[in-house]
């Protein structure tokens, strides 16, 4: 079972595909439930601690607007935890409620940067698409390791037939 | 809007607590069950659950391996339009409930826009296909060459035999 990160981090489709593959999905709703348990905020996720924008200053400058530090926050340790990856480009804003576009920015380039097997798919908008989506995720989760991801391989490659899809697998 | 967001819920022992999880369960636009019949079949489980049922299917509130054995149970009833995801939030917490919040809660226009596309990933899980995930290069000019004077040849070859049995015929 690999721990496998995804943009946009809230999304639905995605998360139900990795759970029916038996990995562990690192959703934002896993970030918000901390905050929700815990009894010194009022109402998440809207209250933040005096941790919080520390937290996000490992991720973005003191220059970069509150907002986006905020949300780093939340999403930068599930980028950590991550040892697989799956980004869907261009989707648009109610494919997973990311509103922020520099938190988008900075969330995809942390997953690529990261250095784990990633997957990059792009948006579907109709039938053939989405099918072709859903096959290169579930072809993409069979390639990961059912125990560890330590042994994966250093390569990268793009997906036949798709400019925009790519994968990237780093050791 | 204040009230919406500034309700210092008095959230039960169970919402409060780490262990707690709760699952969202989306039936898709294909789907061969009714939200009731999810529920019943989760209440037949006796596991000791907080189960609600909704428009868009279901919620499970619980230890994490009861929600678990739930879901793989619910899933069996039609496992292709069945879907799920985690949330953050209690079943009820008057901060996100569309009964307390006078308009539609967050996250509904998110399941709005990715409800649409279901139906497509239900066809998709339905009748998989795997495909290649190797990269997919230019064939230099040198070989691409070498296979065109091939196939070039080849014609030749086939036109000739046709000829041939051409001049056979007449």
């Amino acid at each position: 079972m690999v721990k496998v990160a995804i943009f946009p981090p809230n999304s639905l489709i995605l998360a139900d595909l990795i759970e029916r593959k038996g990995h562990e999905v690192l959703t934002l709703q896993k970030a918000v439930r901390k905050k929700v348990k815990d009894p010194d905020i009022d109402s998440p996720p809207m209250n933040l601690t005096e941790e919080d924008p520390i937290k996000g200053l490992k991720y973005a400058a003191i220059e970069v607007p509150s907002g986006v530090r905020g949300r780093m926050s939340l999403i930068g340790p599930l980028i950590e935890e991550a040892e697989a990856a799956i980004i869907v480009d261009n989707a648009p804003f109610g494919f997973g409620c990311i509103g922020c576009a520099r938190t988008n920015e900075l969330s995809i380039f942390y997953l690529r940067k990261r250095g784990v097997p990633t997957l990059e798919v792009k948006y579907p908008n109709t039938q053939d698409e989405t099918t072709d989506m859903v096959n290169k995720i579930n072809t993409f989760l069979d390639s990961l390791p059912k125990s560890n991801s330590k042994d994966l391989n250093q390569e990268s490659f793009v997906i036949p037939g798709d400019n925009k899809s790519k994968v990237t697998k780093n050791g | 809007m204040v009230e919406n967001v500034c309700i210092n819920p008095d959230l039960g022992k169970e919402a409060m607590d780490p262990e707690t999880v709760t699952k969202m369960i989306i039936l898709g636009p294909k789907a061969n069950v009714s939200e009731n019949e999810i529920v019943n079949q989760m209440h037949l489980l006796d596991l000791p659950l907080t189960i609600k049922q909704t428009c868009y299917g279901a919620m499970v509130s619980g230890n994490e391996e009861d929600v678990k054995e739930a879901i793989k149970e619910v899933r069996k009833l039609d496992p292709y339009n069945i879907f799920t995801k985690d949330r953050g939030f209690p079943p009820g917490d008057p901060r996100r409930c569309r009964g307390h919040r006078k308009g539609p809660r967050e996250g509904f226009h998110q399941m709005e826009k990715e409800f649409k596309l279901l139906g497509f990933v239900s066809d998709a899980l339905k009748n998989p296909k795997k495909v290649s995930l190797e990269e997919e290069t230019c064939i230099p000019v040198d070989e691409f060459e070498k296979i065109m004077n091939q196939c070039l040849a080849e014609g030749d070859v086939d036109n000739f035999n046709k000829n041939e049995n051409n001049d056979k015929d007449n």
